[in-house]
């Protein structure tokens, strides 16, 4: 039994873990002994009385409270341990420094109001009411309706005990009979039974904590960095070895050539680059954040737009998460009803008597009740929403209608036409012929197909004289007749899709981004919906579609003229990951059934394989694997479990599929911006550089002082190159395909020359002229400057002569060095200028994209401008900054 | 329509208990219990086809990342082998031959530009400069003052009058500092100027070359070393020169000539004794101003001299020479030579 192999893996597992601690291969040989001899314990298979041994336990009293307090000992409290991660401080000190505190707080604040969850456990025979996390394996506990089940549960006895989990049994196939898995939800009637898995060794507990063994890829944007600074190292170390050799020589000793090479490797850090990157992302996390989307990890926005595959979860994420009428029959006629989440839609005719009569069966066969302040919802409209909460069982109900009582009842389709006589059309008892019953058995097939839930509905009049008022009826003795009934018509219910997902997903597509959809539920389901919000394209057709089409076995088919596949859970366990990648590569259209938690990791990895940059939407407990081990996961905000939260790197506050365009969009264009910022920033690291290389190699008086280096990138230019991320798109980014993370980098070796050896090189030149202009004026020709520094740095020579035979002290020689400085800062200063310009576009001409659309940019300006004249020309800079008033 | 919610409700318990159900005790009394039943059966079908999880699946350890082979130490150098040099599309560094020489064509042609326009901006700036006339010479302004000789270590002089290596290279650096003021060179080279003015000439041609006065190195009378070739050292009565630095144009002290006075600091002043300047403790205001050294080609600096007759042996002095007059600072708190020298002086028995 598949069942309790799964309930054994548990335990094995656990005692894995402690082996890991061991050495590898006396871990291999264990894991297999254990696995062998654990094989025999099977939780749900055993009786009662062997349960009860296992767990020294009794199923009508309880633990003894000694006998939980030593378990509880052992085993820890029943909780989830939070993943290892940074400690809180530290986050703490770092989210104090960004600029979305407010927003963390919020949402911390929303994590801290967390119920305890309480538990109704019988223990020495008495209940008592325990908060949840003090339950111990061998508890017996009692839910009920509306509970949350506290751990994994051997039931015992229960009565209309029914659970429903979004986490497990909803979407996964982890299905069994009298188990009731931790973190399920108690629909309704009552249970008692033993836990035997409590914390972490629960299902979801080894689901959760699979989540945190999954490592922390690094983000494009992270490798992006690495690469660049591999690319300036590189470039430094080139620098700084070149003009050692070059220092040595010319003459320079040993530890002096030593030292000018660190300074030049120093000096080659672009000190106000990270400043710059940080504040880029931070004000398009802020800008996403008002989209509702928020950033957990600040790289994680350059991360979405370098998506090239989004892993969607369907439930919640894709559809609106309630089951809602889709489809009806009656009438001989397959009618379609609105589905959209405002009911804004179309409806359909309502006029027939037949709708009248199913509408009353629908209404009265329903559970559902009216919230306060429902009541002037017609009928139609709660109908389409509260049938959800029917099942398919038949089930019989009466009704009074005036003096006569109505029986209707509703059901799986074939079991509700097996006891009927008549059908309904047009307000008419017709009697059910084969004609019918062909019919029926199409638009059966035709909903069925469409994915969606079908139940039937038939009712009868019961005659007035064998049941009049007052008649007693027993559903036991089943006193009332339960055939011959007349068949009303059929509903169908699907959970829709959200109204802005197609158009989010075609948006998606536009943009070259593969919209995989990665679900727990039905094969059928899942493709009807993909197929609904545009995953699957209008025409697209699976390896089984085209096989039924050309009439043809499926394995005839040749694979590449199916867009679309389907592969459910099954399937994929059969599979390689060679096979999966494959499939994945030669369909562009893919949707996964039935899959569980280990699939859905498994298919994240696959496409990483493939080179996609992998982005997993999901909510669930069992979508945080997938969500960590993703490059980027988002998790939803409303409907999001915390498990998913934490694993996620982004949360979408509206849990709008439509968000995520927007994060695409917006993360494209920062790492555009980026770009543009880093080449900007880059490219005065040469005209920073090279007065210092000048400096060692013709010995002129130092034209740029470390100061002002640090000035420049520190002060007047941090502020143009953040405003580059202002920048708006140049072009409809979301019209390209997504970046090829191998070939498109941030900084590419051409970006990087034409920053240092094009641009830089033409800065450095206009500094240089300036320089020997300033000297030149002053009295200093430039053939004089060459070969002077050693005397202009002579501390003792107080009356070195310039070109006119003028006599300057040391320090007059510092003021005239320092006004060099101010000069060469300020040619930097008008460079950066027109570079940001030049930069402002990378395919558009400066002129298409407009000079003062970007405002940000031109306030960057005038303030550079205005801090340069400040430094310039404040009275006191001197002596304190190195800088000179200059003309 | 009242819903006759006993009837259902009782119906709903009989059919939702599926988990009791499932593991035992079927009685199917009626025909709808069978139905239950049966399409219970259909849902066992269902959970087949969903295929439950199993043991693989669970095995959590398969899931865990693993860490990347690491490339042994020969597979890295034959990667960087084969990035400098490609046999098989024979690439260097990843580009062709072809490539790599339109790079360098174009990267010579860019350099090649960029110095040509640099070396025309040197000539246009050169050009454009007078060579007669600096066009500012605000920060050599107001004039620095210096002293020779001076010690190894920078100003300090110090030496025993007994003890000639002690002293002679101050002497050889006060020769070689008045070797162009020798009498003989001045009254060859140099015009004797009588009137105590500016000597102005701004009258002749821009470029003409101008005529200086001359300054006799006899002037100095005891620190001239011709009488005494050791500047007074040998005896203890040391002579320093101080001077003016020298700026295009200027003229000092508007009209009354600057005037140079040192104290001591530190050691006392009565120690210190009196001090002799000569010829005066003045920079006579017809040396001024001057007109570069492409004009004012013989010109020599006026010196003061200052001997220190009466110095008390074995002490250590520091003594400040300032000028005074009108425009001279001799107070800057950043720079210690603005119209001042400060040295240290010590003489030995």
């Amino acid at each position: 039994d598949s069942y309790g192999m799964f309930v054994e893996m548990d335990k094995m597992d656990g005692e894995m873990d402690v082996q890991i601690k061991k050495k590898k291969k006396i871990k291999k040989k264990e894991r297999l002994e254990n696995m062998k001899k654990e094989m025999d314990i099977d939780d749900h298979e055993i009786t009662i009385e062997e349960l009860e041994m296992k767990y020294t336990t009794s199923v009508t009293k309880g633990l003894t409270t000694n006998m939980a307090q030593q378990v509880l000992e052992r085993d820890g409290p029943n909780e989830l341990k939070p993943p290892k991660g940074t400690p809180e401080y530290v986050k703490f000190a770092r989210q104090l420094a960004g600029g979305l505190q407010c927003l963390m707080w919020l949402y911390l604040a929303i994590t801290l109001i967390a119920v305890v969850v309480q538990a109704l456990v019988i223990r020495d025979g008495q209940k008592n009411q325990i908060n949840a996390n003090m339950l111990v394996v061998g508890d017996l506990v009692e839910i009920k309706g509306g509970d949350r089940v506290p751990a994994d549960i051997r039931i015992i006895s229960a009565q209309g005990c029914k659970t429903r989990s979004p986490e497990c049994t909803h979407e996964n196939p982890l299905e069994t009979r009298n188990i009731a898995f931790f973190s399920t939800t108690c629909l309704e009637g009552v249970a008692t039974g033993v836990i035997i898995n409590t914390g972490d060794r629960t299902i979801i507990g080894r689901i959760a904590s699979l989540a945190s063994g999954v490592g922390n890829e690094k983000t494009p944007i992270a490798i992006e960095i690495e690469h660049f600074v591999d690319i300036i190292a590189g470039l430094a170390i080139f620098f700084g070895f070149t003009f050692f050799v070059v220092a040595m020589f010319i003459g320079y000793a040993f530890l002096e050539a030593m030292i000018f090479f660190m300074a030049i490797v120093v000096a080659y850090v672009p000190e106000g680059l990270l400043a710059t990157v940080t504040v880029c992302l931070s004000l398009t996390a802020k800008r996403l954040a008002r989209k509702n989307c928020v950033v957990k990890n600040l790289e994680a926005v350059e991360t979405l737009g370098s998506t090239s595959v989004i892993c969607s979860d369907k439930t919640g994420t894709l559809t609106q998460n309630r089951m809602t009428v889709a489809h009806l029959w009656f009438d001989n006629m397959i009618h379609a009803a609105d589905t959209t989440e405002d009911q804004s839609g179309q409806s359909f005719d309502q006029s027939s008597e037949t709708w009248r009569a199913l509408a009353r069966v629908a209404g009265l066969c329903n559970r559902a009740i009216f919230k306060p302040g429902q009541d002037t919802v017609p009928i139609p409209k709660t109908l389409s929403r509260y049938l959800a909460k029917a099942d398919r069982q038949p089930q019989p109900k009466m009704a009074q209608l005036g003096l006569i009582y109505l029986l209707v009842m509703k059901g799986a389709p074939e079991r509700i036409l097996e006891r009927c006589s008549t059908i309904l059309i047009k307000g008419q008892e017709l009697p059910l012929d084969e004609q019918w019953k062909e019919a029926f058995q199409t638009a059966y097939m035709d909903l069925g197909g469409l994915g969606e839930r079908v139940l039937g509905f038939c009712h009868i009049y019961l005659n007035e004289k064998e049941y009049p008022r007052g008649y007693r009826f027993d559903t036991d003795e089943m006193n009332f007749p339960t055939s011959g009934l007349c068949f009303a018509g059929l509903i169908s219910m699907i959970d829709p899709p959200r109204a802005t997902v197609p158009d989010a997903v075609m948006k998606c597509r536009t943009a070259g981004i593969r919209v995989v959809m990665v679900t727990g539920d039905h094969p059928i389901t899942a493709k009807a919906i993909a197929a609904n919000v545009g995953i699957i394209s209008e025409g697209s057709e699976t390896v089984e579609d085209i096989a039924n089409r050309l009439r043809i076995p499926v394995e005839q088919v040749n694979k590449r003229d199916a867009r679309a596949c389907v592969i459910n859970g099954g399937q994929l366990k059969d599979m390689s990951s060679d096979e999966l990648d494959e499939n994945l590569r030669c369909h562009p259209e893919m949707v996964f059934a039935r899959t569980s938690p280990q699939q859905k990791l498994i298919i994240v990895e696959s496409c990483q394989r493939l080179g996609s940059i992998v982005a997993v939407t999901g909510d669930g407990v069992n979508d945080s694997p997938a969500l960590k081990k993703a490059d980027i996961g988002i998790a939803m905000g409303i409907a999001g479990s915390d498990a998913a939260k934490n694993a996620a790197d982004m949360i979408l506050l509206d849990d709008n599929f439509a968000s995520i365009v927007t994060g695409v969009e917006q993360g494209r264009l920062i790492f555009d911006n980026l770009k543009k910022s880093i080449a900007y920033t880059l490219t005065k690291n040469i005209p920073e550089l090279t007065p210092y290389l000048i400096y060692i190699t013709v010995s002129v008086p130092l034209p740029l002082g470390c100061i002002t280096i640090l000035f420049i990138e520190l002060a007047t230019d941090i502020f143009p190159s953040v405003s580059l991320a202002y920048e708006k798109a140049e072009s409809d980014i979301m019209h390209l395909k997504p970046r090829n993370p191998r070939k498109d980098r941030l900084v590419n070796e051409a970006l990087a020359v034409y920053s240092y050896f094009q641009i830089g090189a033409i800065q450095s030149f206009a500094g240089f002229t300036d320089y020997f202009t300033a000297m030149a004026q002053e009295g200093w020709f430039p053939l004089l400057c060459v070969g002077l520094r050693s005397q202009w740095e002579d501390v003792h020579l107080q009356d070195l002569q310039d070109s006119y035979g003028q006599e300057w002290t040391f320090s007059q020689r510092l003021y005239q060095e320092y006004t060099c400085y101010t000069v060469f800062f300020v040619s930097i200063e008008i460079c950066q200028i027109s570079d940001v310009l030049i930069r402002k576009t990378r395919r558009l001409s400066v002129f298409q994209q407009g000079f003062f659309r970007n405002k940000v940019l031109v306030t960057a300006i005038v303030f550079q401008l205005c801090l340069g004249n400040l430094l310039c020309y404040c009275p006191g800079m001197p002596n304190i900054f190195n800088f000179m008033p200059i003309r | 329509m009242e819903p006759n919610t006993t009837a259902g409700g009782d119906e709903e318990q009989h059919h939702g208990d599926d988990p009791a159900n499932a593991t035992g005790e079927s009685e199917q009394k009626d025909e709808l219990e069978m139905v239950s039943a049966s399409h219970q059966e259909e849902q066992q079908e269902e959970l087949a086809q969903h295929q439950p999880l199993e043991a693989e699946d669970l095995d959590f350890e398969k899931w865990k990342p693993k860490p990347k082979p690491k490339k042994t130490f020969s597979q890295k150098m034959d990667e960087l082998k084969r990035y400098l040099w490609n046999p098989e599309t024979r690439e260097f560094m990843g580009r062709s031959g072809k490539s790599w020489s339109l790079i360098l064509l174009f990267y010579s042609a860019l350099y090649i530009f960029l110095a040509a326009m640099f070396a025309a901006c040197m000539w246009a700036l050169m050009w454009s400069i007078n060579p007669y006339i600096p066009t500012y010479n605000d920060r050599v302004m107001p004039p620095g003052m210096m002293m020779s000789p001076r010690g190894p270590n920078g100003f300090d002089i110090s030496f025993n009058a007994s003890d000639r290596r002690s002293w002679v290279k101050y002497v050889a650096a006060l020769e070689a500092y008045l070797e162009p003021y020798d009498d003989s060179i001045q009254e060859q080279q140099n015009i004797q100027c009588p009137q105590d003015a500016y000597f102005i000439q701004d009258d002749k041609e821009e470029s003409a070359e101008r005529k200086a006065c001359q300054f006799k190195r006899s002037w100095l009378r005891e620190c001239s070393g011709i009488e005494d070739p050791s500047f007074g050292y040998s005896e203890g009565k040391p002579c320093i020169l101080l001077k003016m630095n020298r700026i295009l144009g200027y003229l000092p002290g508007q009209g009354t000539p600057i005037n140079v006075t040192c104290a001591a600091k530190r050691g006392g002043q009565e120690n210190l004794g009196d001090i002799e300047f000569f010829p005066k403790s003045i920079f006579n205001l017809k040396y001024y101003p001057y007109y570069g050294k492409q004009r004012h080609v013989n010109y020599t600096n006026p010196l003061v001299a200052v001997r220190f007759p009466r110095v008390q042996l074995d002490t250590h002095f520091s003594v400040q020479c300032k000028l005074n007059g009108k425009g001279i600072i001799n107070d800057s708190p950043t720079d210690r030579f603005l119209g001042s020298v400060t040295f240290s002086l010590e003489v030995g028995a």
